[in-house]
């Protein structure tokens, strides 16, 4: 009986202590990328003032009093110190591009990210999972999957939406090309029809990248001794790779999904200014190109935070299905 | 597999359920941005939208005429609205139109214009510009329909201060107007419509008020609405799938697919604007020679640019001023493009040919080679860069081009480090250009980013600027137009037209040469009923 060392605490315990010691170390790190990211923002060339240059009714003289009335003539340091206390408290300060305070911009944004996410995720982890499994088992199926995963993986976000725009909207005129929702519309059908198009996209590059992955882990289980002698019992093919192989291959899986959501979220940006979706990412490109540093920094924050909290999941997720890994992490 | 069946039909048929054509109820604009307020002084990017909303007390039309608009009429010193004072200040006496009311009912009077100017120069917020306002020392309002203005000095563009509206007193007074969110979002006008709905990141729609001062019949369109789609592809590809009925100011490589649709028409007026390569001898010294920037101007074969890059939707022009203007020049100086004429007037200069490994042109072992910076992602230009790049190669100087994005640009031109630029400058009605060419006008002053020092050139200008009369003003600004064309500091390609993409059934479409915008007539915009 073990009486010592990390085995004699409960694993719940065990857990709480791992989750702690995870999160104090997000704590240090967010605020080493706040200082990166701010340092970075403001290295960029140009500023939230850049574009009135490009005016001539606007006279540099006035840019000069905007400038002051931003703050922005204050030296970087105390840009930097003034605007990560502020934050800290939950101040996320106001937007230089319409001056509405930040969390607002931000918040109201979410809803339509989440759902454009959701939604593709859901989708790409379906797909994936069934070309993953039949590419693994059968090699017909592997071939066409294989062109077709290459073919989603390589096709540029960008390109590919409007390609679909030109197809379905314009030219079948079966789906709306882009926004949310139509004017007249905007009843559940509708939703979804504006929906199938930047879903398409965002989830096509994730199902071929993850379909591949299943497909890999899949095929290394199925050389697992294991299944050797499972087949040799007599174990059916198809119960092999449902039942021993696929369980096998799923925890991998999983943890590349959940650390993949944050790539998903750069995806998202590219796809919501095609799909002119009304999401946080439209607003990070519409923000990055008038330099509008509070909201860059409340969103890049935001994100470093989600990234850093996804992992932590993908660690307690892996954590709590393997017990190979309880000991290595625990310790 | 009959759930997927199902799933299928909901979504196809929702396509049944997308908004209809353009007609007098709702008229769908495919707009690229959304904006950052509706105050109109406090916004910094172009006033469409806002402009349906708030009046001025003039606007500026499809020929850039100013035409009064809340103001009964335009004053000028003809009809007295101006006087010149003996202590060399003006003053400028509105008018206001009478019966005017601003949306909530309030009557709009003198006190507004008033409060306005005193806002601006109070300076506890935000607005985008003071030029003008910081002349003024004080406005009086002997009535509620009169408003003198007393300038400390002459400000000839003195019309156009008030082009953007009036701030309601009764809402604003004694408020920080950064922070009135309730007008910011939602404006209180005297203008044909009112915002109903921001609905961020996707619309506003505006709908029309009920009792527009103009009379019941106006406006003709009940309900407006601007969705925001930053993308021009996808804008364009709206267009096309009739999701929205009108894109204003089309980018020119995009005319060729719009030419096809059978239900849009695209109006076309002249720009306020001119694209031009801004030569900076500051920067590189060479371009201090005009022997330089003639041969320059003769190398470059405009035709050709015009009729192959951009589809002869543009017209060369030969100087900073635009034809539609009042104080327009056209009998200026032009370099016709010619090799020889380029190749001469460059090896009068000195500047020889043979001398380094390639054919490119050298001076006291200095190549004639520089940078020419322009704008990424927009394409007509990039392609114009190399068209420029290809027919100076071939008078023996060398061009190497740098792309830069939008933002990144403007610090790059603004603290003068770039030989050369290819870009535009898009103006307001105002003839007014001391700040691309008066001698203390270079950065951080204004604009004179060919760094051209010209003591005639400057004296006209700054005298141009203090004349009030508009046939003396226009004398000064025609001789100057001149100077500019003998000097040529920077070298002048085309117009910038503007092309609106509108409903073939829409009525009274104009078009603006201005950053006014197109919305400045949309009170009398009609849908010709189907027949």
């Amino acid at each position: 009986m073990f009486t010592n060392g990390s085995f004699s605490q409960p694993g719940s315990t065990r857990m709480l202590t791992f989750v702690i010691r995870r999160v104090a170390q997000i704590i240090p790190l967010l605020v080493v990328v706040s200082l990166l990211v701010f340092a970075l923002i403001h290295a960029a060339p140009g500023g939230p003032l850049s574009l009135y240059l490009d005016n001539p009714n606007v006279r540099p003289q006035d840019i000069e009093r905007l400038r002051r009335q931003m703050g922005l003539d204050q030296p970087f340091v105390g840009q930097y110190v003034s605007w990560v206390t502020a934050f800290a408290r939950g101040d996320w300060g106001y937007s230089y591009a319409d001056g509405r305070p930040v969390a607002e911009r931000l918040l109201e944004r979410v809803p339509a990210t989440l759902q454009l996410i959701g939604v593709s995720t859901l989708l790409a982890v379906v797909v994936s999972l069934v070309v993953g499994v039949a590419s693994a088992v059968r090699k017909g199926v592997d071939r066409v999957a294989t062109i077709a995963t290459v073919a989603g993986i390589s096709l540029p976000v960008f390109w590919f939406g409007l390609v679909l725009q030109l197809l379905f909207a314009n030219t079948l005129h079966w789906l709306p090309s882009s926004g949310r929702a139509s004017f007249a519309g905007g009843g559940l059908g509708d939703r979804a029809a504006h929906l199938v198009l930047p879903v398409i996209v965002l989830a096509g590059a994730h199902a071929a990248g993850w379909s591949r992955y299943l497909r890999s882990s899949m095929r290394g289980a199925l050389e697992q001794p294991f299944i050797g002698a499972a087949r040799a019992r007599g174990v059916s093919d198809a119960r092999l790779a449902t039942r021993h192989a696929l369980r096998n291959a799923l925890l991998p899986f999983a943890t590349v999904v959940l650390l993949d959501a944050s790539i998903m979220a750069s995806g998202a940006v590219v796809t919501e200014s095609v799909f002119a979706w009304p999401g946080v990412g439209s607003l990070f490109t519409e923000a990055l190109a008038k330099r509008d540093y509070t909201v860059l920094m409340a969103f890049l924050m935001c994100g470093s935070a989600a990234v850093a909290l996804l992992s932590l999941v993908a660690d307690v997720v892996v954590h709590a299905l393997d017990p190979r890994t309880r000991e290595a992490v625990a310790l | 597999m009959k759930r997927g069946a199902i799933l299928a039909a909901l979504l196809l048929g929702c396509a049944s359920g997308r908004d209809s054509g353009p007609s007098n109820d709702l008229l769908i604009v495919g707009y690229d941005r959304e904006p950052d307020t509706m105050n109109r002084y406090a916004t910094h990017i172009l006033e469409d939208i806002q402009s349906c909303v708030i009046e001025g007390l003039v606007t500026t039309d499809e020929r850039m005429n100013v035409v009064p608009v809340l103001a009964a009429e335009v004053p000028t010193i003809a009809n007295g609205g101006v006087v010149m004072r003996g202590d060399g200040g003006m003053d400028v006496t509105w008018k206001l139109r009478p019966g005017v009311k601003w949306h909530d009912g309030q009557p709009h009077t003198s006190a507004d214009v008033k409060f306005t100017a005193d806002a601006i120069l109070k300076g506890d917020w935000k607005p985008e510009s003071t030029d003008g306002f910081d002349r003024i020392s004080s406005v009086d309002t002997p009535d509620s329909l009169t408003a003198v203005v007393h300038y400390k000095e002459p400000y000839a563009p003195y019309q156009l201060q008030f082009l953007r509206g009036t701030l309601p007193k009764h809402l604003l007074d004694g408020r920080d107007i950064d922070k009135a969110n309730d007008y910011n979002r939602n404006p209180m006008g005297t203008g044909p419509y009112h915002v109903v709905e921001w609905r961020t990141g996707e619309y506003v729609l505006l709908e029309r008020v009920p009792h527009y001062w103009r009379g019941d019949e106006y406006p003709k369109i009940k309900r407006l609405l601007f969705r925001f789609v930053t993308n021009a592809t996808t804008r364009i590809n709206q267009l096309k799938a009739g999701e929205v009925h009108l894109v204003a100011l089309v980018p020119w490589d995009k005319v060729r697919e719009i030419r096809t649709l059978p239900n849009v028409r695209l109006n076309q007026v002249l720009g306020n604007g001119y694209e031009h390569v801004t030569l900076n001898e500051k920067h590189f010294p060479p371009f201090a020679d005009v022997r330089v920037r003639r041969a320059l101007a003769h190398a470059i074969d405009r035709d050709l640019i015009v009729k192959t890059i951009l589809d002869g939707l543009v017209s060369p022009v030969n100087g900073p001023i635009q034809p539609m203007s009042w104080a327009y020049e056209p009998n200026v100086v032009t370099y016709a493009f010619s090799r020889d004429s380029a190749n001469r007037l460059l090896d009068e200069a000195g500047w020889r040919r043979g001398a380094g490994t390639d054919s490119t042109r050298a001076k006291d072992g200095r190549p004639l080679a520089f940078t020419l910076i322009t704008q990424a992602g927009f394409t007509i230009r990039e392609n114009v860069a190399q068209a420029i790049q290809r027919q100076l190669a071939d008078v023996g100087v060398k061009v190497q081009i740098k792309l830069l994005d939008g933002t990144a640009i403007s610090p790059v031109w603004f603290s003068g480090d770039f030989d050369a630029m290819l870009h535009w400058w898009q103006s307001g009605a105002d003839p007014e250009i001391t700040t691309f060419f008066a001698a203390d006008k270079s950065p951080p002053a204004g604009r004179n980013i060919d760094y051209i020092k010209d003591a005639e050139l400057t004296k006209l200008l700054y005298a141009s600027d203090r004349t009030i009369d508009q046939t003396k003003r226009a004398d000064l600004l025609r001789q100057a137009q001149r100077r500019v064309a003998e000097l040529i500091p920077e070298i002048f390609l085309y117009n910038t037209s503007k092309l609106d993409a509108v409903p073939a059934t829409l009525r009274n479409f104009k078009g603006n040469p201005t950053n006014a915008g197109p919305f400045w007539n949309v009170h009398e915009w009609e849908l010709q009923p189907a027949r």
